[in-house]
């Protein structure tokens, strides 16, 4: 186990990183909620095909199992619901949709690490993602890669930072170079007008 | 004869079988396809019921399953704690994982081969369209209809996008956008999806018995079962090649997998039950004659017979039926009698050949009699029968003839006279002994038409089916599975016919509005047009009309970018697509065959002697009246196709042709018997019986509420040639009571193994089987009994 999560951890040596540790492990499991767990979010989407962002706020809600909630409330309402492998739309005034999680690799690597923290099930996250861990217990950095071919050729990375038992901030880069950074809990209330990579990303890491 | 010249005669008659043997082997070739089997279709619905059995669209789909065997619990087995492996289900979602990825890789490795049309499990299949075809979505696509690509469209169309990417389906658009903007690749995908479609998980179809389902349409016609046979193989094999493919098992159903069940199972039980009796008939045999040898030379005439009669087939006609064979194996039966009776009438002492001289007369004018009988069934044009007169003829003359010349040299000299023995010489006491009332035909004769008015029932079976039925969870299953994936129905067909392809498109497109007021008020759950899969010409050159110029496009979807987040010039292959779309020559039948979904509209749309025909599938009929309204004042150009309604009169049609047939012959059988007994009372004696035993079959049969079918007359007609023997060896007077015996004897033994035979097939499970044997059975017995109840007393000379 050990062994093999050192090879990736020699590319990043000048980093200190630290390996799925019994501290890591300490660390998820101390992140876990009972179920159902709600949190609010702001999503900002970079985005090749869009010359600036798209923003989104709402909630995002772990039903228990393998149900995940995310709802929209601005700009417009949108529910969206993963159940069994199913993924299910539904817009103000049109007909819901539906279509297999296979097909949208983005939603199950967010439900795997989602239901992971929220549940605190290291074991979990571990046999979905190579976990690694930056910073300290005050504030942490969870580097997720996912451990599936498939799966990764769409989805690069997961980071999550957190400050103690809270996760702030989440930040997905797909492969084809799109970002989507959800901000979490209070933090949400904080999402720009207008946001830049580098001014989320400092919001994420950043201090108070 | 020496010696020699016997070992000789053996040899030569032995290398002549295996001549005819070779030749059947190489030029035999049995069609399974019922159309080579039923007479020419006269009204319209036969007509095309006899290109559309079996090519319709709904008979040449296969159901298929793929469902989780229990895998041994692996901790178990690894910790060795016990030595019998539980039986463990999967988790649900690996399961479904497991099946999906298995159905994925079925349907992969079908869609590359020739042999089926269309393979649908559910995915989302753009490959459907192929790239190249991508342009004409705007043709195929019915937004042009009622909405034209201008600036409103668009602005509204490019607001939902921008939701789109900020919804978690975003990584399923992306790829899509830039090209199709307006997503009409997903409303094509949608509107050939199956109209109704069962739940999807992990992308393809599943049932609520968690199996993964397909649905793959065959090139084979549906009632080919030699055709569906190596389909079904061929999918089975792509199954087992798959990795992981012995976790899950696949299953069928559909009318394909039908006729090879139904075919299977007649062929195993036909086999058993003919190992069971054949074994029955040569201990008969050998207790009657004590004579290995004399058993195994009388085979001879019978494969002379059977050998003869299909060599004659194969090269008289380029394809054989497989009901025309079996039709005519049964009636060779007769030819069991000849040998039968040459042994039995041998005398001690005396050489073979000079006791078949005598009883020579009395087979020729069987043999002879039942040949120009069977030329009748020559002369009625029907192919089917045509074939089965020449086989049967050709046999008959071959067993006659070589139990005439052949077998007699070949038999040993030394033979046990059966007149001597003693419980012979009592029943033939017995059988002088039984009254001959006068009166007896009368009151049979009345017997038979009081029960044939009285019998229950409908007189004819006109389903074909009904004598080959399916296992009832065969049938519970394929009505699940049909509800399940909203497959068609096998039995109803919405026919639309005009001059060209076109005129069927345009009328198809014309009758879609009463089709979805049809579908909307459950008359029907769903009716499938072949313009669903592709517009007629006019339709996309409306279409194409309507598609803006580039100037004009460019101004309407720059006017709606205006104040959206997309980048500059993203949207350059859209308006590429829409510029090609509006010079494309329109997409017709032809250049649409080289797709998948080409191949499944060629399904649908097929010519007829310079007509052009649309076939609709249909499924879930509940209202069949408004379906057959839908053609009301459409002048016969669409029409709703019973395929059951127009087999049944196929069915009824081919029995006419039978029974004219019959009458034929019996009239041709009077004529010969006349002539060759040259005296009305003997004429009299002979016929009686067989005419009544026939009918008091037919009779009997009907008051058990039996419906008649093919098979039973087919039955009745072998019965009739084996009375016919009966009651002419009973009539032959040759006033010695030793010869009196000997027939006794014979026709006892003929009986007896008669019985034995179709006795074992009257127990047979499979309703055609049991018809055949059930009707033989009776008939040999009435026809023994009626014979020697009717015969003139025998003359007793003293000895």
């Amino acid at each position: 186990m050990l062994l093999s999560l050192t090879a990736p951890l020699s590319a990043v040596a000048s980093r200190p990183e630290v390996t799925a540790t019994s501290a890591t492990q300490a660390l998820i499991a101390s992140l876990g909620r009972p179920a159902p767990a709600r949190t609010a979010f702001a999503e900002a989407r970079f985005m090749h095909l869009l010359d600036r962002p798209l923003v989104v706020c709402g909630e995002l809600a772990w039903l228990g199992g393998n149900r995940l909630q995310r709802r929209v409330e601005h700009p417009r309402a949108e529910t969206a619901t993963i159940a069994d492998g199913e993924v299910t739309m539904q817009r103000a005034g049109r007909r819901a949709h539906s279509f297999s999680l296979k097909r949208a690799p983005q939603l199950q690597v967010l439900l795997d690490s989602f239901v992971a923290l929220l549940s605190g099930d290291a074991a979990r996250l571990d046999q979905a993602f190579e976990i690694r861990r930056r910073g300290d217990a005050a504030q942490w950095t969870l580097v997720l890669v996912p451990r599936d071919a498939g799966v990764a050729g769409s989805v690069a990375s997961i980071e999550i930072d957190g400050r103690g038992k809270q996760s702030r901030c989440m930040r997905m880069q797909e492969a084809d170079g799109d970002l989507a950074v959800d901000l979490l809990g209070p933090l949400a209330a904080r999402m720009p007008a207008r946001p830049t990579r580098e001014a989320l990303l400092a919001l994420c890491r950043g201090g108070s | 004869m020496s010696a020699r010249g016997r070992l000789l005669l053996l040899t030569g008659w032995l290398l002549v079988l295996a001549g005819l043997g070779l030749l059947v082997a190489q030029r035999l070739q049995v069609s399974t396809d019922l159309r080579s089997f039923m007479p020419a279709p006269t009204t319209p619905d036969q007509r095309l019921l006899m290109e559309q059995v079996g090519d319709g669209p709904g008979s040449r789909l296969l159901l298929l399953t793929i469902a989780a065997r229990c895998t041994p619990r692996q901790d178990h087995a690894t910790q060795g704690l016990s030595p019998v492996t539980p039986c463990a289900p999967l988790p649900a979602n690996q399961r479904d994982a497991m099946l999906a990825s298995l159905s994925r890789g079925l349907a992969a490795a079908l869609r590359n081969d020739r042999r089926y049309s269309q393979v649908l499990d559910g995915s989302f299949d753009l490959a459907a369209l192929d790239s190249s075809l991508l342009p004409y979505r705007y043709l195929l696509s019915p937004t042009l209809d009622t909405q034209p690509l201008d600036e409103a469209y668009l602005a509204d169309q490019l607001q939902q996008r921008l939701d789109d990417l900020s919804s978690p389906a975003a990584g399923l658009l992306k790829g899509l956008l830039p090209r199709d903007p307006t997503l009409e690749v997903l409303k094509l995908a949608q509107r050939w999806a199956p109209p109704r479609s069962p739940e999807t998980r992990d992308g393809v179809w599943f049932s609520k018995r968690n199996e993964a389902l397909l649905l793959v349409q065959t090139v084979a016609p549906g009632f080919d079962p030699d055709a569906q046979r190596q389909a079904i193989g061929g999918i089975r094999r792509a199954y087992r090649a798959l990795p992981g493919s012995a976790l899950a098992q696949l299953g069928f159903s559909g009318p394909g997998y039908f006729s090879v069940v139904a075919a299977a199972q007649t062929r195993h039980q036909a086999d058993w039950i003919g190992r069971i009796s054949s074994v029955g008939f040569i201990a008969l045999l050998l207790a009657a004659y004590r004579s290995l040898g004399s058993l195994l030379l009388s085979a001879l005439p019978i494969a002379s017979a059977a050998l003869a009669g299909i060599a004659a087939l194969t090269l008289a006609f380029p394809q054989v039926h497989g009901i025309t064979l079996a039709f005519g194996f049964t009636l060779l039966g007769v030819v069991q009698e000849y040998p039968i009776r040459v042994l039995s009438h041998r005398r001690a002492g005396e050489d073979a050949l000079h006791s078949v001289r005598a009883l020579w007369p009395s087979l020729l004018t069987a043999i002879a009699s039942a040949c120009i009988a069977y030329l009748a069934f020559y002369a009625s044009g029907v192919n089917g029968l045509k074939q089965l007169a020449v086989f049967t003829i050709v046999g008959l003359l071959a067993a006659g003839f070589s139990t005439r010349y052949l077998l007699p040299r070949l038999l040993p000299a030394r033979v046990r006279d059966v007149a001597d023995m003693r419980w012979l010489a009592l029943a033939r006491d017995v059988v002088d002994r039984l009254p001959r009332p006068r009166w007896l035909p009368a009151l049979v004769a009345s017997a038979i038409v009081l029960m044939l008015i009285l019998a229950p029932g409908p007189f004819w079976q006109n389903n074909l089916a009904a004598l080959t039925p399916l296992p009832a969870p065969l049938l519970q299953r394929d009505a699940r599975l049909r509800e399940a994936l909203g497959a068609p129905d096998v039995r109803y067909l919405l026919i639309l016919e005009a001059s060209t392809a076109q005129g069927v498109l345009t009328l198809s497109e014309r009758l879609q509005p009463a089709v979805d007021a049809l579908v909307a008020r459950h008359a029907v759950d769903a009716l499938e047009l072949p313009s669903r899969y592709l517009p007629s010409v006019a339709r996309q050159r409306a279409r194409q009309r309507k598609l803006p110029e580039q100037a004009a496009l460019q101004r309407a979807l720059h006017e709606a970018l205006r104040g959206l987040p997309f980048r500059p010039g993203l949207f350059q292959q859209f308006l590429d697509d829409v510029r090609t779309a509006r010079s494309l020559p329109p997409l017709t039948p032809q250049r649409y065959a080289q797709t998948p979904l080409g191949q499944r509209l060629a399904a649908m749309l097929v010519r007829r002697d310079g007509h052009w025909l649309g076939l609709a599938t249909v499924s879930g009929v509940h209202d069949v009246a408004a379906l057959q309204a839908l053609g009301a004042d459409s002048g016969g150009t669409v029409r709703l196709l019973d395929l059951k309604a127009a087999s049944e009169s196929l069915v009824a049609a081919y029995r006419m042709r039978i029974l004219e047939a019959l009458l034929a012959a019996t009239v041709l059988l009077v004529l010969t018997i006349t002539f060759a007994l040259r005296s009305l009372r003997r004429v009299w004696h002979v016929l009686a019986p067989m005419t009544l035993a026939t009918f008091l079959v037919l009779a009997a049969e009907r008051m058990a509420g039996i419906e008649i079918s093919l098979f039973h007359l087919v039955a009745l007609i072998l019965a009739g040639g084996l009375g016919l023997h009966y009651a002419l060896f009973f009539e032959r007077d040759t006033g010695d009571p030793a010869e009196q015996r000997r027939t006794l004897h014979a026709t006892l033994v003929c009986v007896l193994s008669a019985l034995l035979v179709f006795g074992m097939l009257g127990w047979a499970g499979i309703p055609v089987l049991r018809a055949i044997g059930l009707t033989v059975s009776l008939g040999v017995a009435f026809h023994f009994c009626l014979s020697i109840l009717m015969a003139p007393h025998a003359h007793v000379a003293e000895d």
